[in-house]
C-alpha cells in the first residue's frame, strides 16, 4: 500500500512537472515585442519562442535543475516524494495568490522558498538531522543574493545599453522615416534577441526540471527516464507557447503597437545576458523580476515617469514570496507527517 | 518633383513620403493662389481675382495623389508611424477643404474695400498667411527626416499666427467702427472674409502644434 501511494505520487509529480512546463510556455511573454514589431508572421513568432524555450529546457537546463533537485540540499539529504509534493503545492498556491493580486510573482522564488521550508520541517521532525546541515546554506545564500543582484543588473545593463544605442544609433535618426528605417533593422535584431532570451529562459526555468531531478536523485526515476522527461518538458513548453501562450503574447503585442523594436531589443538582450550568466553559474533566478527592473532602467534612461508606489507594492510581494512559500510548504509537509503519510 | 510632370503610373510608384510632400506642395500652391486672388481683389482686379479663386475650387490634381497615398498607406509595412502619417495627410487635406470653402464664399459678392488703411491691414495679414503656409509646407517635408527643424519652423508659424491674430482685432475694430451708413452686405462680407482667412491661419497653427507633438513623441531621447 505504501509503495503504491509513493508510485502514485511520483506519477502525480511527473504530471505536475509536465503541466508546469506547459504553463511556463503558456505564460512566457518573451516573444511579445517581436509579435508587436510584425517582423515575421505571428505563427512564426510562436514557433521561434517555443523552439527557443524547448532548446533551452532540453540542452541547457542541467545545471539549474541539479541545483534545485539536489545541490541545494545538505550532504546525505534526498527529497522524498511527499517533500516534492509539498514544494509543488506550496509554489502553485503562492503563484495563484500572486495572480489574483495582479502581481508578477516569481515561481523560482516560490520554489526555492518552499524547498527551504520543507527541508527545515523535515530536519526538525526526522530526528538526528541538523537544520544547519540539512541545507547547503552556501548555495541557498548564493541563490538569494542572485535575486537581489540580477534585477539590479537588469536595471543597470538596460540603462547602459540604451545610452550606448541611443548615442550611436537612435540619435542619428532625426525624422519619422529615419526612425522607421532604423527601427526596421532593430526589428530583425529583435528576432535574434527574442530567440536568445527564450533559450535562456528555458534553460533557467528550474521549477519542473528541479522536481524531475529531485525524483531522479531519490531514485524514483532512472537517468534515461529523467532525460526522457526533460525532452518531454521541452516539448510541453513549446506546446504551452504555441497553444496557450499565443493569447498572452497577442494581448501584450496589441498593447505594444507604439513600442519601438529597439526598446524590445535592449530589454531582451539584457535579460538574455543575465539569464545566461545565472544559468552558467547554475543559479535559478526570476525572469520576471529581471524584466521588470530592465523596464524601469529603460524608463529612467528615457526620462519617463516611473510608478514608484506600484514598484513598492511589487517589491513587498517579492520579498514576502520566499518566507511565505517556506512557511506554507513547511506546514503542508508537517501536515503529511502528522497524518502519518511520511 | 512636380505633380504636372507625372502620370498616374508614376504617381503610384512614389513612396509615402514623396506622396505626402507632393500633396503638401499642391495644397500650398493653391493656398498661394488663394492669397494672390485676394490681393487682386484688393487691387479691384476682379477678373484675376475670379480666375485665381476658380483655380482653387476647380483644381482636382491632388485627388490622384490622395488615392495613391490611401492605396499605399494601408498596405505599408510601417511599424508605428502609420496612424500619424494618416493624420498628417488628412490635416493637409483639411487645408484644401477650408481654402475651397473660402473661395466659394468670396465669389458670392463683389466687394469694394472701404479705405486704403483697411486694404493695407488686409495685405499685412495676407503676408503673414503666405508666410505660414510656406513654412508649414517646409515643416511637413521635414517630418520624415528632421523633426527638430520641423519643430523650430512650427514655432515660427505659431509666432506669425499670433501677429496675424493681433492684426485681425485691429481690422475688426476698424470694421465695426466705420462712421458711415455702411452697406450691411459689405459689412457681413468683410467680417466673414477676415474670419475666413483667420480660420485658415488657425488650422495651420493647430497643424504646426501637431507636428510639434510628433517631434516630442518620436524624439524623446534628447
Amino acid at each position: 500500500m505504501e509503495f503504491e501511494l509513493g508510485a502514485i505520487i511520483v506519477i502525480v509529480l511527473i504530471i505536475l512537472a509536465l503541466a508546469l512546463s506547459f504553463s511556463i510556455g503558456a505564460n512566457d511573454e518573451t516573444p511579445a515585442p517581436l509579435a508587436a514589431a510584425g517582423t515575421i508572421k505571428f505563427k512564426a513568432v510562436l514557433i521561434l519562442g517555443g523552439a527557443g524555450l524547448a532548446i533551452g529546457t532540453i540542452f541547457l537546463s542541467q545545471g539549474v535543475a541539479s541545483l534545485v533537485g539536489e545541490g541545494i540540499l545538505g550532504p546525505g539529504i534526498k527529497y522524498s516524494v511527499f517533500m516534492l509534493l509539498a514544494v509543488l503545492i506550496s509554489s502553485i498556491l503562492w503563484l495563484i495568490i500572486g495572480s489574483l493580486a495582479g502581481i508578477p510573482l516569481s515561481s523560482t522564488h516560490a520554489l526555492i522558498g518552499s524547498i527551504v521550508g520543507v527541508v527545515i520541517v523535515y530536519a526538525l521532525f526526522s530526528g538526528g538531522i541538523d537544520v544547519i546541515t540539512a541545507l547547503n546554506w552556501e548555495k541557498v545564500f548564493l541563490v538569494i543574493i542572485s535575486w537581489v543582484i540580477t534585477p539590479l543588473a537588469g536595471f543597470l545593463i538596460t540603462y547602459i545599453l540604451y545610452k550606448i544605442i541611443a548615442k550611436f544609433f537612435i540619435s542619428k535618426s532625426k525624422g519619422i522615416t529615419d526612425i522607421e528605417n532604423s527601427e526596421r533593422k532593430f526589428a530583425w535584431m529583435l528576432l535574434i534577441a527574442v530567440f536568445a532570451a527564450s533559450v535562456w529562459t528555458g534553460a533557467n526555468s528550474a521549477e519542473a526540471l528541479g522536481i524531475l531531478y529531485g525524483l531522479y536523485s531519490n531514485d524514483s526515476l532512472t537517468i534515461e527516464m529523467y532525460y526522457l522527461f526533460v525532452v518531454i518538458c521541452g516539448i510541453f513548453a513549446f506546446l504551452g507557447i504555441y497553444f496557450a501562450g499565443r493569447f498572452v503574447i497577442k494581448n501584450l503585442a496589441s498593447q505594444m503597437t507604439d513600442a519601438r523594436p529597439s526598446d524590445g531589443f535592449i530589454l531582451q538582450i539584457s535579460a538574455s545576458i543575465i539569464l545566461a550568466i545565472a544559468t552558467i553559474f547554475s543559479v535559478p533566478i526570476s525572469h520576471s523580476h529581471v524584466i521588470v527592473f530592465s523596464i524601469i532602467g529603460l524608463n529612467v534612461a528615457q526620462k519617463k515617469d516611473i510608478d514608484y508606489k506600484g514598484i513598492g507594492k511589487m517589491s513587498l510581494f517579492w520579498i514576502l514570496t520566499f518566507p511565505i512559500a517556506a512557511i506554507v510548504a513547511g506546514l503542508l509537509y508537517f501536515g503529511f507527517i502528522s497524518f502519518g503519510m511520511v | 518633383m512636380q505633380l504636372n510632370d507625372l502620370n498616374e503610373k508614376e504617381i503610384k510608384k512614389l513612396k509615402i513620403d514623396d506622396l505626402t510632400h507632393m500633396f503638401m506642395d499642391s495644397i500650398n500652391e493653391q493656398n498661394l493662389k488663394l492669397i494672390a486672388g485676394i490681393e487682386y481683389l484688393i487691387k479691384e482686379d476682379f477678373e484675376n481675382f475670379t480666375l485665381n479663386l476658380n483655380y482653387v475650387i476647380q483644381t482636382k490634381a491632388e485627388i490622384q495623389i490622395k488615392e495613391a497615398f490611401e492605396a499605399k498607406i494601408f498596405k505599408a509595412k510601417l511599424m508605428f508611424s502609420k496612424a500619424d502619417r494618416l493624420k498628417v495627410f488628412s490635416k493637409i487635406n483639411d487645408i484644401k477643404d477650408i481654402g475651397e470653402f473660402l473661395a466659394h464664399k468670396m465669389l458670392l459678392y463683389r466687394v469694394v474695400f472701404p479705405d486704403s488703411e483697411f486694404k493695407r491691414r488686409i495685405e499685412l495679414i495676407l503676408k503673414y498667411l503666405r508666410e505660414i503656409s510656406k513654412n508649414l509646407s517646409a515643416a511637413v517635408k521635414l517630418i520624415g527626416t528632421d523633426l527638430e527643424s520641423a519643430h523650430d519652423i512650427c514655432e515660427l508659424i505659431k509666432e506669425e499666427r499670433r501677429k496675424m491674430r493681433l492684426e485681425e482685432w485691429n481690422l475688426l475694430n476698424r470694421l465695426w467702427n466705420y462712421d458711415m451708413d455702411y452697406l450691411s452686405r459689405t459689412f457681413l462680407y468683410l467680417k466673414e472674409f477676415v474670419e475666413g482667412f483667420m480660420m485658415l491661419g488657425d488650422h495651420i497653427k493647430k497643424f504646426a502644434e501637431y507636428i510639434q507633438f510628433l517631434a516630442t513623441k518620436y524624439f524623446y531621447f534628447k
